[in-house]
């Protein structure tokens, strides 16, 4: 992945009224810290950063941590928590596939949100602790809402809050924000949000894309004719003056849904304005796979590429979508994985989540591989968030949920630590997370789920 | 904040909420599971318990207000298929399909979804490169571009625009245009023309597919020269209404020329231009539409059955048990015209050669392709949709049948009434406990419920879905469960049955199956639930129905002139 060489966003419009203007090109260049990143992180090796989440389904094989039914039900017992804690731990059996990328984890941290009565599914893990992970609060107050279906969350998730975050991208935000990808596009049911991880606010999920092809074409296309696309820009104006109009007659949250709507297609406006500002050596056009290892392997490539020419430093990556039913039947796991949790079958759902480690070892890999001019990888700029949704599937224990960070986030986290709190603030990763991002973080977590504290010995 | 808290109120529903954690009102009372929408507070609330909550009104309506009041306007965004119905009828058929935000269905219906949802920023983007790719292909090809403009551009900006996009805005806001945007749009026309009058057109036609005011249907309504104290839908948002609720669609241009004469403010124009576009083919399609969401059919596109354990169940058997409920509900709505609460008990229905094979029944002329009318047995255990081969697959499970699953649906849908969810702390797994003794399906749920957590909802749920237990997996029909006698009695709210052919006649008297049809309809119909200040319309909308003897178009017909669907209240805080 050496061949891929960071270019600076530069306004094509900018550039194009020069060229009309006869005025010299380069005086309408981004200012110097984008166009020297690379020089700039040799002095100041975590600007920067790069945010990452890596989310799989139904938390990890469940153990006698996670409640007496579950270790009555545990033949192998706790295959996830190493057996050694602090630093250059010995990696448990389905850390082992990490292991390479120095990986550091955090166990026994669970969601503190308050569940109020009547509870309206608060306490259920695929919700509590699903919610928590990502946002750090509790879901609606409406809770599970019912029979909607719906699961919505009060705020941004952890991705979405950082990519909107002034103190992450301050003036010069990436031709894209965020890049919201997935790979299993088995959904636990049809009722809508239960297929996205990302949410820019309260129902407002991101979806993720599938498609190998859409994603090269969103990153890596550019339009032959780049005078049609400075037109598209420009009759983005005349759209928005269209909508002027309408925004003073709204109120409430038809207000709020059209300012989204017009707040993104700012936001689409600026990335066509920059969008002949791709990489400069551009990777071959994708295949495409069934399998979540395979199209992991297509997807990441693409993403290592894109984080290493600098189209974006936000991204979440659903390997698999909250109480999936993929049916991993090439491990010869013959019913949806949920069913299988449920049904309590121990041996089924370590290998498939051993499988589902092979996968994200195999996206780290791509950001290991990804290095800048100065040799600084992708993954050394990183963190990258490992979640899930509880600790286990069987009974939906939210005890010793599964966290694992990966990456440097240029020197702010120490990797290949093992930080153990039995019972700690599942929050506390979410300080830790933005401290090393060099968000000012005093406190995070709601409704219960505060706190000031980060993971000592992982932050660095 | 977002509007669930109105999307909260039941309406109409009858919330079991509280009578789940009752052990008594459930079963003993003649209203066992009604309690009003508003001592319920939301469709969400799990039972709190409280027993002033339960039982006690005689009408899921009880507390609604005297006099009807216009709830407040919402700002529905196109669903997916709307969209493409609108680019055809603005820009014909046979252009590609370009991919779109997917719809959320909240409540069942996707106009919910797209009253509530926000869109994400990968949507927006997608409109924007639809937007483009559409007008793209239609003003690259000359025959395309002349068909539509209907004259050819001198130079940009000149006459032949102007009319055009007089027209096409007119027809993609559903609304003449303003002069503003007149001017904004032949604007956009001349400055991105470049020279060529065609590519200013395609500009512009990709800037109006982009604006709100296309991709919104902005119904905010306007004084009322009747009642002060209220707004109501301009002519051009009625005939918004009026198509897509019957259409899926926009408005053609004899609907839009109805609502720029008036007409849609009078209860005789508003019904000859229903009946007009219920003549359509594009209602039947709409309608469809609407009674797969209701029926939640959706669901039957993601059942799965190993064709070892079931060699009957082959690869094209969901799709044959979706039309044959397709069919069945055309019939009730077009071809007779008839109490479509029949669905629930007829034994008319239609059968290709694969579901004669499954109900064991003779059906002349039905091949793999071809589906015949036929009439169930009088003395078989099939009558209803809730006795065929959707309903009764698509609520099991993939070895052993759901009675929670099926009671839940009749419930749910069929009556309108909430189920909870379990609590989260519950394990609800029904698999091979080995404490248990118990042998079927039945005995394994009756144990369960020995659970007093358990208790309050399933026996509430699983009695009416009992009923079903003749009916395995995929519908067929069966005398043993797991090798024993299958005991198919059950009750609903306390009247015993037995077998689901009980359940039919039950419910072809039952008020409450009418009843929920209005609501379903009119939360599909409006994008959102019923307001507590609109009971006193849909309480006269179900006296209507019940004089219509039931019958759908009917109940469409008495919709669309219903003052509920008619008028609107100010935007609060605009």
């Amino acid at each position: 992945m050496t061949f891929l060489i960071r270019k600076p966003p530069i306004s094509r419009r900018t550039v194009l009224r020069g060229a009309v203007g006869g005025a010299a090109v380069a005086l309408a260049l981004p200012p110097l810290e984008a166009m020297f990143a690379e020089e700039a992180r040799a002095a100041d090796p975590s600007s920067d950063p790069i945010f990452g989440l890596f989310y799989w389904a139904n938390g990890v094989p469940w153990h006698a941590g996670h409640g007496a039914d579950q270790g009555a039900n545990s033949p192998g017992g706790d295959v996830w928590t190493p057996p050694t804690l602090g630093a250059d731990f010995t990696p448990s059996p389905l850390l082992t596939p990490l292991a390479a990328h120095k990986v550091s984890v955090a166990t026994g941290l669970e969601p503190k949100t308050e569940v109020p009565q009547p509870d309206n599914g608060q306490s259920d893990g695929h919700m509590r602790g699903f919610m928590v992970a990502m946002t750090g609060d509790r879901i609606r107050p409406e809770g599970f809402d019912h029979p909607s279906h719906t699961l919505t969350c009060l705020r941004p998730t952890l991705d979405q809050y950082i990519a909107g975050h002034e103190q992450f991208y301050g003036n010069t935000p990436s031709r894209f924000r965020s890049l919201c990808l997935g790979v299993s596009e088995a959904r636990f049911h049809d009722y809508g949000h239960w297929n996205a991880i990302s949410f820019t606010g309260p129902d407002s999920p991101v979806g993720a894309i599938h498609s190998p092809a859409q994603l090269y074409s969103m990153l890596f296309d550019v339009p032959a004719d780049l005078m049609a696309l400075t037109r598209r820009v420009t009759l983005i104006d005349a759209v928005m003056a269209d909508a002027e109009g309408l925004r003073g007659r709204l109120g409430g949250t038809d207000k709020q849904r059209l300012e989204a709507h017009l707040d993104h297609l700012r936001e689409v406006q600026r990335r066509l304005d920059l969008s002949s500002g791709t990489c400069d050596i551009i990777p071959a056009a994708p295949g495409d796979s069934a399998d979540v290892v395979a199209r992991t392997d297509i997807m990441a490539g693409l993403l290592a590429a894109a984080l290493n020419c600098g189209l974006t430093r936000v991204f979440s990556f659903m390997l698999s979508s909250p109480a999936t039913t993929h049916v991993f039947n090439n491990l010869g796991v013959p019913n949806g994985m949920h069913q299988v949790c449920h049904d309590g079958q121990w041996e089924h759902v370590r290998s498939i989540t051993e499988y589902q480690m092979l996968a994200f070892a195999r996206l780290l890999d791509h950001l290991a591989a990804a290095v800048d001019p100065m040799g600084v990888s992708v993954l050394d700029r990183a963190c990258v968030y490992g979640a899930s949704e509880y600790g286990e599937g069987y009974k939906h224990s939210t005890a010793e949920m599964p966290v694992v960070l990966a990456g440097g986030a240029g020197g702010k986290l120490v990797r290949g630590y093992h930080y153990r709190e039995q019972g700690g603030n599942l929050c506390k990763v979410h300080v830790t997370i933005l401290r090393a991002l060099g968000i000012d973080t005093p406190s995070y977590g709601f409704n219960g789920g505060e706190t000031t504290e980060h993971l000592t010995g992982i932050l660095a | 904040m977002v509007r669930f808290p109105r999307l909260g109120i039941a309406g109409a529903l009858l919330v079991l909420a509280s009578a789940c954690y009752d052990d008594n009102s459930a079963r003993d009372s003649d209203q066992p599971a009604s309690s009003s929408g508003e001592s319920a507070g939301t469709d969400a609330t799990v039972g709190s318990g409280d027993p002033t909550d339960t039982g006690g009104s005689d009408s899921d309506s009880g507390d609604s207000p005297e006099a009807f009041e216009p709830a407040e306007p919402v700002l529905p965004r196109l669903t997916a298929s709307q969209y493409r119905n609108a680019i055809a009828h603005l820009l014909g058929p046979g252009l590609p399909g370009l991919p779109l935000e997917p719809d959320t269905n909240p409540y069942l219906f996707y106009n919910i979804g797209a009253t509530s949802t926000f869109i994400s920023e990968l949507g927006v983007q997608q409109y924007e490169e639809a937007a483009d790719a559409l007008a793209r292909a239609v003003f690259t090809d000359q025959a395309r571009r002349e068909a539509l403009v209907g004259c050819v551009p001198l130079s940009p900006g000149d006459g032949c625009v102007q009319n055009f996009l007089a027209s096409f805005g007119r027809r993609a806001y559903r609304r003449p245009l303003t002069g503003a945007e007149q001017a904004r749009w032949t604007d956009v026309a001349t400055q991105l023309a470049e020279g060529d009058a065609w590519r200013g057109l395609q500009f512009a036609v990709a800037g109006v597919l982009q604006s709100p005011h296309f991709l919104y249907r902005v119904e905010l309504g306007e004084p009322d020269p009747n009642d002060p104290t209220r707004l109501r839908f301009t002519g051009w948002e009625m005939a918004t209404r009026l198509s897509f609720l019957l259409w899926n669609g926009p408005p053609d241009d004899v609907l839009l020329d109805a609502a720029g004469s008036g007409d849609l403010h009078t209860e005789a124009g508003l019904v000859a231009e229903a009946e007009r576009l219920l003549e359509d083919p594009r209602a039947r399609v709409a309608l469809q539409e609407f009674f797969a969401q209701y029926l939640d059919l959706a669901r039957l596109d993601h059942v799965a059955r190993d064709p070892a354990r079931w060699p009957m169940f082959s690869p094209t058997m969901t799709a044959s048990m979706r039309t044959e409920v397709q069919l069945l509900v055309d019939d009730l709505i077009h071809r007779s015209d008839s109490d479509i609460r029949q669905l629930f008990s007829t034994r008319h229905t239609f059968v290709n050669a694969e579901l004669a094979a499954l109900y064991d029944i003779e059906a002349e002329g039905a091949s793999p392709i071809t589906f015949v009318p036929v009439d169930l047995p009088v003395d078989g255990p099939r009558a209803g949709i809730l006795t065929l081969g959707a309903f009764l697959t698509m609520n099991a499970h993939e070895t052993i049948t759901s009675p929670t699953n099926r009671g839940k649906y009749v419930r749910e849908r069929v009556l309108c009434q909430v189920i909870p969810p379990p609590p989260g702390d519950v394990d609800t797994d029904l698999g091979d406990d080995e404490d248990m003794d118990a042998q079927t399906v039945r005995e394994k749920l009756e144990q369960h419920q020995k659970d007093p957590v358990c208790a309050g909802c399933h026996s509430i749920i699983d009695p009416p879905g009992f009923l079903f237990e003749h009916f395995d997996s995929v519908g067929g029909y069966r005398t043993l469960d797991n090798g024993y006698p299958v005991d198919a009695s059950g009750n609903l709210d306390g009247i015993p049955l037995d077998g689901a052919r009980d359940l039919a006649e039950a419910l072809k008297t039952d008020p409450r199956v009418g009843r929920c049809i209005v609501n379903q309809l009119y939360r599909h119909a409006t994008g959102r639930l019923p307001a507590l200040s609109e009971f006193p319309a849909l309480d006269a909308l179900e006296q209507r129905f019940i004089k219509a003897d039931h019958r759908f178009k009917q109940l469409l017909l008495d919709l669309v002139v219903s003052e509920a669907f008619r008028t609107v209240s100010e935007e609060t805080d605009a």
